[in-house]
């Protein structure tokens, strides 16, 4: 195909786009909002799931809070005791004055206000392998055998739950992705069948004279094109910018489980995977509708 | 130019809107095809540019055989035809020039081809002098006139016309076909199928004329028979 022929398509179909307005923006925000919500589901899954899998030191830690009153030789006789349990690796000890300490310097403001340090001491129990980390949390909550202990903390239940709660957004998400994939599919076929229905005059005589039906379609496919990766885009920004704001959020709470695990996937990424989904559909979504008209023209 | 042997066209009705039709054109004549309404005049046209298939025959225009011919051949056939609607074709919102291109640049032509052969296209139907017009700014003879020019711009070997007159007055009726008169005599061969007897007997040439899909008449200097016209009148008269 010429270069003079190439431009006369590309100038036809975003003429068409400008002569249809209403319906084009119309398109356009229905594919922008299908692949916000896709982006979303996605990028959602996706971050749940990181931020869980970057947790392996924590995954295997128990933290055995014990009660304030607990003297420091009794706090020694516990951990001497959980070390001679079996499948313990080892336990680390963590004095109530150490962790005051660290909390004067991390919230001075908080630490303050307080008359005295009221934290206890913890013990910070590694288990020889993650399949001891449910026995040994149940055995140290049993008051009959540590009546010394307050709470028991196994960071890797809450990692547990987060991966389990990343397998259900993924599934959830999964499932969302693929019927609003097939439902823009569908938007955009239809919006490119009315648009071609608009031009069965110009597409008729475009036949009468001799274009080749590739040449017929170029331009519509094009339309299709520009529907399909213009809503991605402003859905990338979209889903990037609100991405964004959440993990600045979840920063500012300062969860220990969460902390700042920076995201392995570059914006870049993001907007070039929903721009080459908008692409797809909206190529695939002309292209239907294209080979259905031609046939009745 | 064209030949037809045996040709039928039957719809699904099993109406037989051509039967058995055997015809043949030469390279630069003047051909007017008339008779009544459903008498196959259209399908015979439908037929030559491959709009349609017959059930049954051969056909051969310009040197191709449309029976055998496969889909993805047909737009390189009909770039050798020009095609003439009774309501014009132009789109609405192009101009006058840009209506005429469009058929160039549909078969993918340079810029130096629609320069040059636009202009020439647009100075034989004598509409040069408005180029930037727009299709509703133009009397119906101009815009078919127009529709000439879009049908003759590729410079085909052979016209066909659906009824070039049928929106037009008596006066611009005789204008358009003296234009084809004149395109045939550069050496394009012309096919006009048509109810406007004034003009068949104006241009005394070739007539063929249909009822009922067959062909019923073939002359060489023919005019329209006034039965033919009564036929007609009484169809309109009726549908009125």
């Amino acid at each position: 195909m010429a270069l003079s022929s190439l431009g006369f398509l590309i100038h036809e179909a975003f003429l068409n786009i400008r002569r249809n307005g209403l319906m084009s923006l119309a398109a356009l925000g229905t594919v922008t909002v299908a692949l916000t919500v896709l982006g979303a589901a996605v990028w959602t899954a996706y971050r749940i799931n990181e931020i869980a899998q970057q947790q392996p030191l924590k995954l295997d830690r128990i933290d055995v809070f014990l009660k304030t009153e607990v003297e420091r030789p009794q706090t020694l006789a516990v951990r001497d005791r959980i070390r001679q349990l079996p499948g313990i690796r080892a336990v680390h000890l963590i004095t109530k004055e150490l962790a005051w300490k660290q909390m004067q310097s991390n919230e001075p403001s908080l630490t303050e206000a307080l008359p005295d340090n009221p934290l206890p001491d913890v013990l910070e129990v590694e288990p020889a392998s993650p399949s001891e980390v449910g026995a040994l949390t149940q055995a140290f909550r049993d008051q009959a055998r540590f009546p010394e202990v307050e709470a028991v903390n196994a960071a890797g239940q809450a990692v547990k739950t987060m991966l389990g709660f990343a397998r259900v957004v993924k599934v959830i998400g999964g499932c969302a992705a693929l019927g609003l994939f097939i439902a823009t599919l569908f938007i955009v076929h239809n919006t490119i069948r009315l648009t071609v229905f608009a031009r069965r005059r110009e597409i008729r005589i475009m036949q009468l004279v001799g274009a080749t039906s590739g040449f017929i379609r170029l331009p519509l496919l094009l339309e299709g094109l520009f529907h399909g990766v213009a809503g991605a885009a402003i859905a990338g920004g979209v889903v990037l910018f609100c991405g964004h704001e959440v993990s600045r959020f979840i920063a500012e709470l300062q969860s220990p489980l969460v902390g700042n695990v920076p995201s392995l996937v570059r914006p870049v990424e993001v907007v070039a995977g929903l721009v080459a989904a908008g692409a797809l559909i909206g190529l695939t979504g002309s292209y239907l509708s294209i080979r259905r008209f031609l046939k009745q023209v | 130019m064209i030949e037809l042997q045996d040709v039928s066209v039957a719809y699904r009705n099993e109406v037989a809107a051509l039967a058995q039709v055997n015809l043949r054109v030469g390279k630069g004549e003047f051909v007017f095809i008339v008779g009544p309404t459903g008498a196959g005049k259209s399908t015979l046209l439908k037929l030559l540019y491959r709009e349609e298939r017959p059930t049954q025959g051969r056909i051969q225009v310009a040197g191709h055989d449309l029976t055998a011919m496969r889909p993805r051949e047909i737009p390189h056939f009909r770039r050798k035809l020009g095609i003439v609607f009774q309501d014009f074709g132009l789109l609405p919102n192009k101009t006058v020039y840009e209506n005429v291109a469009f058929a160039l640049r549909a078969i993918g032509a340079n810029r130096q081809t629609i320069r040059r052969q636009v202009p020439a296209a647009l100075e034989m139907v004598g509409m040069a002098h408005r180029p930037d017009a727009f299709p509703h700014q133009l009397s119906g003879g101009e815009q078919q006139r127009v529709a000439i020019a879009r049908a003759l711009v590729n410079d085909p070997p052979l016209l066909l016309a659906d009824e070039p007159t049928g929106n037009l007055d008596p006066d611009t009726s005789l204008g358009i076909v003296h234009l084809l008169n004149h395109i045939n005599v550069r050496g394009t061969t012309v096919l006009v199928a048509t109810h406007d007897s004034a003009i068949v007997d104006q241009m005394q040439r070739r007539v063929i004329a249909f009822a009922q899909g067959r062909l019923v008449r073939d002359e060489a200097h023919g005019a329209y028979r006034q039965d033919e016209a009564v036929v007609f009148h009484r169809e309109v008269s009726a549908w009125r």
